[in-house]
């Protein structure tokens, strides 16, 4: 094998990225090494001539420099960083339908849920017992958020109603009027008086919240729009829609800024990172992370393989994926590293296919995770404080074959 | 270059515009090609445009077509038609010489909407070139930035918004219609139609006419229809894998059908309507246990049967060994009463052997009955010549009883067919005798069969309907009336004894043939003897002598008879 290299370096300057690529393509060289008898020199050295020969007939010759797209040698998984499992802690039930949406309150000492059974209920965060339940939609109420700006609730749902509720009276307070089907996400803009609808019509409404004004209509989605998130700068609303895009949008111009189409089914789950300038979308079998704002590919999370229904990021880098048969990944955020998988449990009485989790949030702490099932019932994780690196070991195990894309 | 010029052949059409422009290109050193583009147009004169065609619009200098020209031309786009643009993309180059094939991705979009349409885009930003060591995903953006975008956003969404809101507004009267009337000096044109020379200037007032809030609109609001869509986004994930047949029919689902309810009254076939049942849906199990238990039963109800018919072999053979112990006996005590009969005449004829013989009779004596006590007392005391007659009448007798005892035994084994069969036999035999005894009962027909007001027509109507042509011989009951026959009918009251005995007292007392009655008491003695009939029970009954005792008797006594006569 020394010999080969020494015969062949002067020949290509890439010799170990061509060995690399034989590695690859499973043409190991040690079968050379074999076949060649080490005492014959000029056997051997007819033998690299041979080599040689067939190397330029081959298939899987390696691009010239500066067109080759991956570079294999340099790229090293990045290590995940340890996390603490996460363990259920308490479940609170009352609900009579399903749990869809999910809402913590900016001071962290509440949060809202809505449900199918056209209710929104306020718990206790730290007791977990139910404060107020609001009534008033006429449908599952699909999205809720509460606003950090002011003391209101808002609220969307499959009756094309979007509701802003006052907190000081439990009323409602504000009505806007214009989605064509069923509304399925809401979204608030953190810095501006501004409110992001989306639903089945294709559309992405953004709303003036004082006046009531729909300020733009964001068309250009083919099939539903399952997921609406704003943020403070450009692109200031992302969007996930049935027609398996992600769609970055220009607030102030109202147009898109990018489609990203790599997902091959409908994205039903996007979530922002808190810190860092990225995001997760989710479709079916797939999760893949994006950079802002450009909206590049950084990697897959790959590794849950049913419908997700709900992404969830916490500052400490952790990802939670939530399906609807009831399987939950958590997710190493810098590496996509899956550290934790398990399924729900149901609540006593109900069915085993009543598994599915709808819902998910962090705390504004991320120390607490609240999932919103389909078992009717709303579920609070934690970490588990006695876990050790040692105790719940790194079980990473880095694939150095090909990957798919 | 000089070299190359010399090789090549002169040029066929060569004009010296371009020759002088080629030098000048290279004298200032730019690239011919550029020069080119930007050249000036010169159009030969006439006579010499053999081989020159106009090309652009300057070639026409603002002129006609040249008619001397013979291709199509269009000066000043003159008839020329309409093409529809954006039709075709120009070739786009990048830095390196690459052809750009995303420009038909990006056209129709601004340039700062962001495009994806590298391969490179699917790969893992990790994984790419230039990417290795540094951080990925940056930080968030900082508050200042945050502010920016939102002050930049703000000031763009008001300025929509207030559009909208003062297009929503009700618009009141004009603000002024006064102050909105200005004054206009007009003055016409000399040359124009219609001039005054004595008005050569005139003052116009304008001002604005009032508009009626309640007028419907003057044009009619059009929907303007939509733009045509900008270009699709590449698509940068695969195509979907095709479905499988398994998959496929995974995804079936039954349509939904109701059993109660079909309100545009299809016709639904059963099939579709059992799959809809979702019986179909689940497995039929049954349990093993059934199985079991069937076989548990099958197998011990063998076995009983087994049992039973064993059991009643043991007993048919118990009972068939009996029989012949009992016939063996029988037959023993025969032969010893003939041996010892035969020993009486032995005896009779020498006493010698009388002697030995008498040890094994005492012996016997034990076993035997009286009857052979009686006989051997009649021998002991009797020994006349009438022994073998007797003797063969007993044999006779037994005989029968043995033949009578066979018959029943085979009876007893015969099968219930046969039995059947055997008995319906005898009976048929019989029935003559039963006729005669009363056993055969005529129909008994109750009344109420009978319509009722037939019944209770008079004769004279029945007489004038049935003419003697009518066969109606047979349609009145020979028998009529309740005491019809009485007398052969059971009784349903069960009697005591002590009845019965009164009433064969009561039979017995009165004359039955009339015998003993008088004229004067023949209405009460024959009132009596009716009662006394109508009482009786049962039919008379004759019994068969089975056993054949009378004949037992006579024989007996005839015996005796001879005996004494002996």
């Amino acid at each position: 094998m020394d010999q080969l290299e020494t015969v062949i370096t002067p020949e290509y300057s890439e010799s170990k990225t061509r060995a690399l690529f034989l590695a690859d393509y499973g043409l190991d060289p040690s079968i050379d090494k074999v076949r060649k008898k080490p005492e014959d020199i000029s056997s051997s050295s007819q033998l690299i001539l041979k080599k040689q020969e067939s190397s330029n007939s081959d298939k899987f010759y390696p691009p010239p420099p500066g067109q080759q797209l991956v570079r294999k040698q340099n790229y090293e998984p990045t290590r995940p960083e340890w996390h603490p499992p996460w363990k259920l802690i308490k479940v609170l039930s009352g609900h009579m339908g399903w749990v869809r949406s999910l809402a913590i309150e900016p001071n962290n000492k509440w949060f809202a849920s809505g449900s199918v059974d056209r209710t929104i209920k306020i718990w206790d965060l730290a007791s977990g017992t139910l404060k107020v339940t609001l009534t008033g939609h006429i449908s599952p109420v699909r999205g809720l958020e509460v606003s950090s700006r002011s003391p209101y609730l808002f609220s969307c749902g499959e009756d094309k109603m979007v509701k802003c509720w006052d907190l000081e009276q439990n009323k409602v307070i504000r009505h806007y009027h214009g989605h064509l089907s069923g509304i399925y996400a809401l979204s608030l803009h953190p810095v501006l008086d501004l409110l992001v609808t989306a639903g089945r019509d294709a559309t992405a409404r953004v709303w003036d919240i004082r006046t009531k004004n729909a300020v733009h209509v964001l068309t250009g989605h083919k099939s539903t729009i399952a997921t609406v998130k704003c943020q403070g700068v450009d692109p200031q609303v992302i969007t996930g829609s049935m027609d398996s895009t992600v769609r970055l949008w220009d607030l102030a111009a109202g147009k898109t800024m990018a489609t990203l189409t790599h997902h091959k089914k409908s994205v039903r789950a996007v979530s922002l990172h808190p810190t860092e300038f990225g995001f997760l979308s989710g479709s079916t079998d797939s999760i893949k992370q994006w950079r802002f704002p450009k909206g590049d590919f950084v990697q897959n999370f790959s590794g849950h393989n049913s419908i997700i229904n709900t992404l969830s990021i916490n500052s400490d880098d952790v990802a939670v994926s939530g399906a609807d048969d009831g399987s939950m990944k958590f997710w190493d955020w810098k590496s996509g590293h899956c550290f934790q998988e398990f399924n729900t449990t149901v609540v006593p009485g109900s069915l085993d296919s009543e598994a599915g989790i709808f819902a998910s949030t962090f705390d504004v702490t991320g120390l607490r995770l609240i999932t919103g099932e389909a078992d009717k019932s709303i579920k609070i994780y934690k970490e588990d404080e006695n876990a050790t690196p040692e105790s719940f070991p790194l079980n990473w195990k880095p694939s150095l074959g090909r990957n798919r894309y | 270059m000089s070299t190359l010029s010399q090789l090549l052949p002169k040029p066929k059409f060569s004009s010296d515009s371009i020759e002088s422009q080629n030098k000048v290109s290279h004298q200032s050193g730019k690239n011919p090609n550029t020069l080119s583009l930007t050249r000036k147009n010169e159009i030969p004169p006439y006579g010499k445009r053999s081989g020159w065609t106009p090309k652009t619009q300057e070639d026409f200098g603002d002129g006609g077509a040249y008619p001397e020209i013979l291709i199509g031309q269009y000066p000043l786009r003159m008839g020329l038609k309409k093409q529809k643009k954006g039709q075709v993309l120009s070739k786009q180059v990048d830095s390196d010489g690459n052809v750009r094939y995303d420009a038909i991705a990006r056209y129709g979009h601004g340039e700062d909407r962001v495009i994806q349409t590298d391969f490179k885009e699917l790969i893992p930003l990790a994984q790419r070139i230039g990417t290795a060591g540094e951080k990925l995903i940056q930080d968030r953006p900082d508050e200042e930035l945050v502010m920016e975008t939102a002050q930049r956003t703000r000031e763009a969404l008001e300025k929509k918004i207030d559009g909208k809101l003062t297009a929503s507004k009700p618009r009141g009267q004009s603000k002024s219609m006064e102050s909105g009337s200005s004054y206009i000096r007009y003055t016409p044109n000399k040359d124009g139609p219609g001039y005054d020379p004595k008005m050569s200037q005139r003052i116009i007032r304008m001002s604005e006419m009032q508009i009626d809030p309640m007028e419907p609109p003057k044009f009619k609001h059009k929907r303007v229809p939509n733009a045509p869509p900008s270009p699709p986004a590449p698509v940068l994930h695969s195509p979907p894998r095709h479905v499988s047949v398994e998959e496929q029919k995974a995804w079936i689902i039954p349509p939904c059908i109701s059993n109660w309810k079909n309100a545009k009254g299809y016709t639904i076939p059963l099939d579709k309507r059992l799959a809809a049942d979702g019986r179909g849906l689940q497995d039929v199990k049954i349990s093993d246990n059934f199985a079991k238990l069937s076989e548990a039963l099958l197998a011990a109800e063998r076995h009983a049967r087994d049992e039973v018919r064993q059991r009643s072999l043991m007993q048919q053979n118990l009972v068939r060994k009996e029989k012949e112990s009992k016939e063996e006996h029988l037959r023993l005590l025969a032969h010893r009463a003939r041996e010892e009969r035969s020993g009486v005449i032995s005896g009779a004829k020498s006493s010698a052997s009388h002697n030995q013989t008498l040890p094994p009779r005492k012996e016997s004596k034990y076993d035997s009955n009286s009857e052979t006590e009686v006989e051997d007392s009649a021998v002991n005391n009797n020994q006349n010549s009438h022994d073998d007659e007797r003797a063969f009448k007993r044999e006779e007798i037994r005989r029968d009883k043995q033949r009578e005892l066979r018959r029943d035994l085979r009876m007893s084994k015969m099968g219930a067919e046969a039995k059947a069969k055997y008995i319906a036999k005898m009976e048929n035999r019989d029935i003559s005798e039963k006729i005669a005894l009363g056993l055969a009962k005529p129909s008994s027909i109750s009344e109420s069969q009978f319509d009722s007001r037939l019944l209770h027509m008079n004769e004279s109507s029945i007489a004038d309907l049935n003419d003697d042509e009518g066969y109606n011989i047979y349609d009145k009951a020979l028998l009529k009336g309740s005491n019809a026959n009485f007398n052969y009918r059971p009784h349903s009251e069960i009697q005591d004894d002590s009845e019965i005995a009164e009433s064969v007292s009561k039979s017995m007392e009165n004359d039955r043939f009339g015998i003993k009655s008088g004229q004067e008491s023949s209405s009460r003695n024959g009132d009596k003897s009716s009662k006394a009939s109508n009482i009786r029970s049962n039919p008379v009954e004759f019994e068969k002598d089975v056993f054949g005792v009378d004949q037992f008797l006579n024989d007996t006594k005839l015996g005796l008879k001879r005996q004494r006569e002996n």
